[in-house]
């Protein structure tokens, strides 16, 4: 898994809806084990570029993509690629929470039986060790048969990204997964991204300066669809180098 | 809340009489006022409620009234010795004999709704799946508009469109080769010498005409599933045909099954076109090709001359009876089983 260097690399990404240019010729890279923020203004293309790496696009009609995306040293855009391989190994957090209306535990199995666990053990295994990646098992262990539309706001995102991980993804994209939350959810949640990057790449698109200098190690500050710049986040936070940087930074756009 | 407490305290001191005019006009134009002010917080919207209750009453007084009328008339033979409620259970019908059997229709009433939800259901589903998941936005609307035209053509022409192509086609493409096939010529269901009206060409025609109901009611369901849920099963790496069977049908159930409710109504209570294409004979069905006679047809053709004698006029109200109850029955397990998916699915 680790013989490539980078997890993903984007080269020189443009994107379009219809005839609406919306990324410009985007270039990065998202390390492993690293967290990487995509910020910037809303409506500058942030969830358009996370969308972009899992090919979520790709149904949207009238989309349109020129550029590349690597992953694990493939061109994941290339003819005869597995979109559902893909997919199996980028999980993804959506803005709003969107749990299936299931129980809980059908939640979590959901993916792991696509792909082929059959064996009730082994889903059962999945599905504890999911919640407890999520912070989650505690407050729903005794309730996995309950649907899972029920729970509150922040357990609801959580349930999400333990569902996201039960298929245990190597990389984990998130749309600002706490900005639709009450601050203390959005606490736990993104504590629970510091304690993920141990074992996941980690791409998280946020609006918030202050979150993306707490659990980012990189950041790509995007401006009406162009990257404007790429750095170590505390780099980019302390001594931005663009003046739109800046400008987003001390919160005179956005 | 002031108001009132300034009206109490003037109610106190005034004369009683006054109290009461000023009371009575408090009583008339308040829930007027209130019903006007609806939409501002704090206030109660009693002339609201009101006007909502007396539809709400009037059509289950109209349901109670049907249902009494229905058990009014078909008191006589409920209550006579060559009657009684076991008709129901009695297969004979032989109103010169002074019996009233009504099993053959009751049988073939839900053999031929049976046949009929059978094919439409899983049909129109997957339609409707089709139109809502996988069809070019271009074509849906279109698509949808001829559906949705299919449901206003008149049964009638459902039923001639099936007396001379339906049922020419059972006789002489269908049974035969059914029949003549080894595969397929020993299988008890496809017996019989048949002139094409049959318990299968009653089930098809209906299934052909609810088959507009259930796609269109179907797919709007499945439009209303969010595309958020959509999106979270392929971003698990599910193909675009799992999303749609496994999360957008499961999360547009309670929809789809009010589909499937009002195709049923649609189905038992249907009558022209049935009675064009079932052979009417006073049989129970065995095999596909088999005529059958069902509830409303017997009610419509007899009807007519039935007031010869008392009792007969009133087995057939009884027919009328057992229909309504079965309608209601069905609605009832449906609405259950609806209401069950939707605890099941947190929407409750
Ligand atoms: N499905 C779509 N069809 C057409 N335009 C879209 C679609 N999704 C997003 N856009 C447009 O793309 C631009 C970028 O959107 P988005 O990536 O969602 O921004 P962000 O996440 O940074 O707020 C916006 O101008 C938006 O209107
Ligand atoms: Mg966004």
């Amino acid at each position: 898994m680790s013989n490539f260097k980078h997890h993903i690399e984007v080269h020189n990404l443009s994107t379009w809806f219809g005839k609406k240019a919306i990324l410009k010729d985007i270039s990065c890279y998202f390390e492993d084990n690293t967290v990487t923020a995509i910020m910037g203004p809303s409506g500058c293309g942030k969830s358009t570029l996370l969308r972009t790496l899992n090919r979520l696009n790709d149904l949207v009609p009238n989309f349109r993509r020129e550029g590349e995306v690597v992953f694990r040293g493939e061109n994941i855009y290339d003819m005869g690629y597995s979109v559902y391989d893909l997919r199996k190994h980028i999980g993804m957090v959506f803005q709003r929470p969107n749990p299936f209306p299931m129980s809980i535990r059908e939640n979590i199995t959901y993916g792991p039986k696509l792909h082929g666990v059959k064996d009730e053990d082994e889903l059962e295994k999945i599905v504890e060790t999911s919640l407890k990646k999520a912070a989650l098992w505690d407050e729903v262990q005794d309730d996995l048969d309950k649907p899972a539309p029920n729970l509150s706001g922040g357990q609801q995102q959580r349930l999400c990204i333990a569902r996201a991980l039960s298929i245990n993804p190597p990389v984990l994209l998130a749309d600002e997964p706490v900005s639709a939350l009450d601050p203390i959810s959005a606490a736990k949640i993104e504590e629970l991204i510091v304690e993920l990057k141990k074992d996941y790449t980690i791409i998280l698109v946020t609006h918030n300066v202050q979150q993306a200098f707490r659990v980012s190690d990189q950041a790509a500050f995007l401006y009406l669809g162009e990257l404007v710049e790429f750095e170590k986040t505390k780099r980019i936070i302390e001594a931005p180098a663009d003046e739109r940087t800046e400008a987003f930074i001390t919160g005179r756009i956005g | 809340m002031s108001k009132e407490e300034i009206q109490a305290i003037d109610h106190s001191e005034s004369e009683s009489e006054v109290s009461f005019i000023h009371r009575l006009k408090n009583r008339i134009v308040d829930p007027f006022d209130d019903f006007l002010n609806a939409d501002r917080s704090g206030k109660t919207d009693k002339a609201g409620k009101v006007f909502l209750l007396v539809p709400a009453f009037a059509s289950t007084l109209i349901i109670i009234l049907i249902l009494a009328f229905l058990l009014f008339e078909s008191t006589p033979i409920l209550t006579s010795p060559v009657g009684g409620p076991g008709i129901i259970v009695n297969p004979t019908w032989d109103p010169n004999r002074n019996l009233y059997g009504i099993a053959i229709f009751v049988v073939g009433s839900l053999l031929c709704t049976t046949i009929a939800i059978g094919i439409a259901v899983p049909v129109g589903i997957g339609g409707a799946i089709f139109l809502s998941e996988f069809c070019p936005m271009r074509l849906r609307q279109p698509i949808k508009m001829i559906t949705e035209m299919m449901a206003a053509i008149p049964s009638i022409v459902y039923g001639l469109w099936a007396y001379i192509v339906l049922v020419p086609y059972i006789k002489n493409v269908l049974a035969p080769s059914l029949q003549n096939n080894p595969l397929t010529g020993w299988i008890p269901l496809f017996q019989g010498d048949t002139n094409g009206l049959s318990l299968l060409a009653g089930g098809v025609i209906l299934a052909i005409m609810l088959l507009p109901t259930v796609v269109t009611i179907t797919t709007d369901a499945l439009q209303t599933v969010p595309t958020s849920l959509r999106e979270a099963s392929l971003a698990l790496g599910a193909t675009q045909s799992e999303t749609a069977r496994k999360i957008v049908i499961s999360a547009a159930l309670p929809g789809v099954g009010a589909a499937i409710v009002l195709a049923l109504g649609r189905a038992v209570g249907e009558t022209m076109a049935v009675l064009m294409v079932t052979g009417n004979s006073l049989q129970i069905p065995y095999t596909l090709f088999d005529p059958t006679y069902v509830m409303t047809s017997i009610i419509t053709n007899q009807l007519g001359y039935a007031f010869v004698f008392p009792l007969w006029r009133s087995a057939l109200f009884a027919v009328g009876l057992v229909l309504m109850i079965m309608s209601v029955c069905f609605t009832l397990t449906a609405k259950l089983f609806i209401r069950w998916g939707m605890k099941t699915r947190g929407y409750i």
